[in-house]
């Protein structure tokens, strides 16, 4: 294969045909004789930037805006390219304004983003459920997180410290840059994260209806909730946390802060133990209908069920096994196969 | 006509999944049957926490009916036959035979000699 000669070039070589000229010149020497040809032969000039291993083309030097860009970046551009923590948000743009905390998309003011807890305040969860053994309705309402969000926590938190266990290593950096850029919440007493007592309206609550009662009777609102239909729980019990009520009923009622707080906290940990209770007989009752058969390879577990489940036309939906005649839709369209809960 | 207890696949393709059933021995393997007495999943299953690796197999099985039905004379297959013996409803039909266990003063003592 003969050597290939770039078009420009060999157009140089041609249109200039220079005795000193050969294609075995360095390339500045090259673009040195160009440039003394254009001035007498009015030779095509050498344009090229791009060297590659096997070219022999020297690069230009700096262009005036490659230039300006890097005194920008040694001077304004330094706090975009070494940024100081702590610094909201790092947008080029209107710099004078920075966008303050919570805007976390410049262009889109009307987004805010909601604080979210910190590195601090999630281990401050995490302790006070797992070693100060606190209910984690008290730990909600003490620091005014939802449950949801404390249980959330601490998962989160125990797998984070079972890596931390084996060694794995973890994406601080990018926590940490996430971290800056929304506004973190440090769990301090003067500061709720979030509401905690917000309940879900039932659509059958949202209607006007005209309820005659006698004057006498005590209308509470267990019974609003009765005329609504009868499936509709009062709001005392819909709340997340009912002992804070009783909470506030010790505290209108003169009791110390204090004891209406031990009160509050017993309240919490008894209704704990009870969920655990009811967890465990539940288990128990299970584990009592299963037989487990240890065998070399499996162990094989027998659950006793009954046949009667199957209704009188044996066409039930709580019977056993696969249903006969009755489509199965588990790879139906439009569905959502993604599992909604955790073993 | 010959009643059997038998399985009839169910599940999709490389997943099976099993009704244990009670069907006349002429019948299609997954027509309607006589009764539905369990199900069977074969796939080998890990607990979620349990590090030992020991798999398990889930069976649903009502016990009665299964022994009603072959106290009249219903046939399980081999299969089935199986898994009810794991359960004592009847006698094994094949006996696993016990694991050969090498004597143990003989190892030893060939040991010594050479």
């Amino acid at each position: 294969m003969p050597p290939r000669i770039r078009s420009s070039q060999a157009l140089l070589l041609n249109g200039c045909s220079s005795p000193l000229l050969s294609s075995f010149t360095p390339s500045h020497t090259v673009a040195a004789a160009a440039g003394a040809a254009q001035t007498t032969r009015q030779c095509p000039p050498s344009q090229h930037t791009q060297t590659s291993y096997f070219s022999t083309t020297a690069p230009l030097e700096l262009t005036r805006l490659r230039r300006d860009f890097e005194t920008w970046l040694r001077t304004q551009g330094k706090r975009y390219r070494d940024p100081t923590p702590g610094e909201p948000c790092r947008y080029l743009g209107n710099t004078k304004q920075f966008s303050p905390k919570g805007k976390v998309f410049p262009l889109n003011p009307e987004f805010i983003s909601q604080p979210v807890l910190s590195e601090s305040a999630r281990e401050k969860i995490w302790r006070s459920v797992m070693v100060d053994a606190q209910p984690l309705k008290a730990v909600s309402a003490k620091y005014s997180v939802d449950m949801r969000r404390v249980a959330a926590v601490l998962r989160l938190k125990a797998i984070e410290k079972q890596w931390e266990q084996e060694g794995k290593q973890m994406a601080l950096p990018y926590a940490k840059s996430v971290l800056e850029m929304v506004p973190v919440n440090h769990l301090t007493p003067e500061r709720p994260h979030e509401p905690i007592n917000d309940i879900h309206v039932h659509g059958y609550t949202m209607q006007q209806i005209f309820l005659p009662t006698s004057e006498s009777r005590e209308f509470t609102r267990a019974d609003a909730a009765k005329a609504f239909g009868e499936h509709i729980l009062p709001v005392d019990q819909k709340m997340r946390i009912p002992e804070l009520l009783a909470f506030e009923k010790d505290l209108v009622k003169g009791e110390e802060r204090r004891t209406a707080e031990e009160n509050f906290y017993e309240a919490t940990t008894k209704s704990e133990r009870d969920i655990a209770d009811r967890e465990l007989i539940k288990s128990q009752l299970e584990e009592k209908r299963k037989l487990r058969v240890d065998t070399d390879r499996f162990e094989f577990r027998f659950e006793q069920i009954s046949v009667d489940k199957a209704g009188r036309k044996g066409r039930s939906r709580s019977a056993v096994g696969w249903r006969y005649g009755v489509p199965y839709n588990d790879r139906r369209r439009g569905v959502v196969k993604i599992p909604t809960s955790v073993e | 006509m010959v009643v059997k207890i038998r399985l009839a696949r169910f599940g999709r393709t490389n997943s099976p999944f099993y009704n244990i059933v009670v069907a006349h021995a002429r019948t299609a393997r997954n027509s309607h049957p006589l009764e539905v007495i369990g199900t069977y999943d074969p796939v080998p299953k890990a607990d979620t926490y349990d590090k030992s690796g020991k798999l398990h197999k889930d069976i649903k099985l009502d016990v009665t009916r299964a022994r009603y039905w072959v106290g009249v004379g219903a046939q399980p297959t081999d299969t089935v036959w199986r898994l009810l013996s794991l359960v004592g409803i009847i006698e094994p039909k094949h006996r696993t035979p016990p694991k050969f266990q090498p004597p143990p003063s003989a190892a030893p003592a060939a040991a010594q000699e050479v």
